[in-house]
């Protein structure tokens, strides 16, 4: 198998953007590159749903059309919120099986140009068709699994809350984060209630937003070490636990082997916290914690910038804002960005990263590796 | 209630043909409609079409089939709270073991 290396990355501001999804995309790319020069064997886009978000669809030939790269290979990669990642994820494929020896992965969404009930109504078809049919929501989803894990480990609604403090802390580190601006746990127990007990803070953001990344067979100082993909059941009801996520791992066990590394070996990490409960059962569930271990690893600081595992040092969904389609690749720029010191005020010494990135409600789950070379 | 079960074990709840956890075909098993409640939430926040709120509770029965359901009352919204799960014009509704409630839902 051929070696994967990541050469240059890129990203625009999260948060509400005037322009169109393809210019947004063009923006991550030209932020990735020092010269523009558009030739590459192939591009791969992640984005969950152009046709119903912004009224596009072919939007592989949109872009490569857009972008001058007549001719060139493109596929479009809807794999719900883990679309960014499975965009990467089939990049690293053409070029480890041989076929191709540069290319570019591009993942974006644009969400607000609807109202937040068209959004909700377009993120629930996530949800299995009878489960949706109750009216359930990806936020209702989240908040049953929150009530349990409360109710097994104890955890209470003012610890569960630093998980969102921490991450806006670290969005105001971040230039590209939709919100820069630092929260309180009281901040988070007073906005608005979505679906009992998880408030408007617990909640990842309705976001515009785009990244790119240029993958290579020759070697340069980030290498892709494995990538792990795995799903689960559709409904949640069909799951065999209810705090903890098979999917994650799954996929994670299958990334640590190809890699050849261990959950202790990672550095700093980047989890999909959509929703603030993630942030307890992800870590969790990728071996960095015990369940239930996750609630005091967060309230002793562990995971913040100065602690032992940072996690979500770019401020994760919740601050950096989560435009579905992209992500995935943020995750992965904002590791790319530790490992050569560029992440400024929010830098931790890291050598291996994780990025882990949810598709659905936890059910296609896809973990990517990277070590510094 | 009707759920499907396959040789591997698995159960879920609504009538389907191939075992979603191992491909096999899968066969139709009936159970009580005692339930209890696992988790529970009320949503205010409601995809388009729908009123605000709504009470949710997914609820285990017997054999560890569970099942997503609506709840009419709010007051029935606790983890370990008993009763059974009744269909009414294809949605399911938790309702709680209190005499009363289960009369005035049948005549409601």
């Amino acid at each position: 198998m051929t070696g994967v290396y990541i050469s240059d990355v890129g990203i625009t501001r999260f948060g509400r953007r005037k322009e169109p999804l393809q210019t947004l995309m063009y923006e991550a790319y030209e932020n990735a590159v020092s010269t523009i020069e558009p030739k590459f064997d192939a591009v791969f886009i992640g984005c969950m749903n152009p046709d119903e978000f912004v009224g596009d669809s072919n939007f592989a030939t949109l872009i490569v059309d857009y972008f001058g790269l007549y001719q060139t290979p493109s596929v479009r990669i809807d794999n719900a919120p883990a679309s960014g990642s499975a965009a990467f994820e089939q990049a690293f494929f053409s070029i480890a099986s041989g076929q191709y020896e540069k290319v570019l992965v591009l993942a974006g969404e644009k969400m607000s140009t609807l109202p937040t009930s068209m959004v909700t109504k377009i993120l629930s078809k996530l949800i299995d068709n009878y489960e949706r049919c109750t009216g359930a929501t990806m936020p209702a989803l989240a908040a049953l699994v929150t009530r349990r894990y409360m109710h097994e480990y104890g955890l209470s609604r003012e610890d569960l809350a630093l998980a969102a403090v921490k991450n806006h802390h670290n969005g105001t580190l971040n230039p590209y984060a939709q919100f820069q601006k630092e929260i309180t746990v009281e901040d988070v127990l007073k906005s608005k209630m979505i679906s009992d007990p998880l408030h408007l803070y617990d909640c990842a953001s309705i976001s515009d937003g785009a990244c790119a990344a240029i993958l290579t067979s020759k070697k340069t100082d980030v290498k892709v070490a494995g990538i792990g993909h795995a799903t689960d059941f559709l409904s949640l009801q069909y799951r065999n636990s209810l705090t903890s996520f098979n999917a994650t791992k799954v996929a994670a066990k299958r990334a640590y082997d190809r890699a050849h590394k261990r959950p202790k070996d990672i550095d700093v990490a980047e989890v999909h916290d959509a929703f603030t409960i993630l942030e307890m059962v992800n870590p969790e569930d990728l071996g960095f914690f015990k369940p239930g271990e996750g609630i005091e690893a967060l309230v002793n600081g562990k995971t913040q910038l100065s602690g032992e595992l940072p996690i979500n040092t770019s401020g994760g969904l919740k601050a950096r804002g989560h435009p579905v389609g992209a992500t995935g690749l943020a995750q992965i720029c904002e590791i790319v960005w530790q490992f050569r010191g560029e992440a400024g005020k929010r830098q931790v010494p890291a050598k291996i990263g994780l990025c882990h990135n949810i598709g659905g409600f936890v059910n296609n789950n896809i973990v990517t590796i990277l070590e510094s070379c | 209630m009707q759920a499907s079960k396959c040789n591997c074990g698995k159960i879920v709840v609504l009538y389907r043909k191939i075992c979603p956890n191992c491909g096999k075909q899968m066969t139709s098993i009936e159970f009580e409609n005692d339930a209890e409640i696992l988790t529970h939430t009320k949503l205010y926040t409601v995809p388009e079409g729908f009123n605000s709120p709504i009470f949710l509770a997914l609820v285990e029965f017997e054999q560890g089939i569970k099942l997503l359901c609506e709840c009419k009352n709010e007051d029935d919204l606790k983890i370990g709270k008993k009763g059974k799960v009744i269909k009414e014009k294809n949605k399911y509704y938790f309702v709680g073991n209190n005499k009363e409630r289960l009369l005035s839902f049948f005549f409601f």
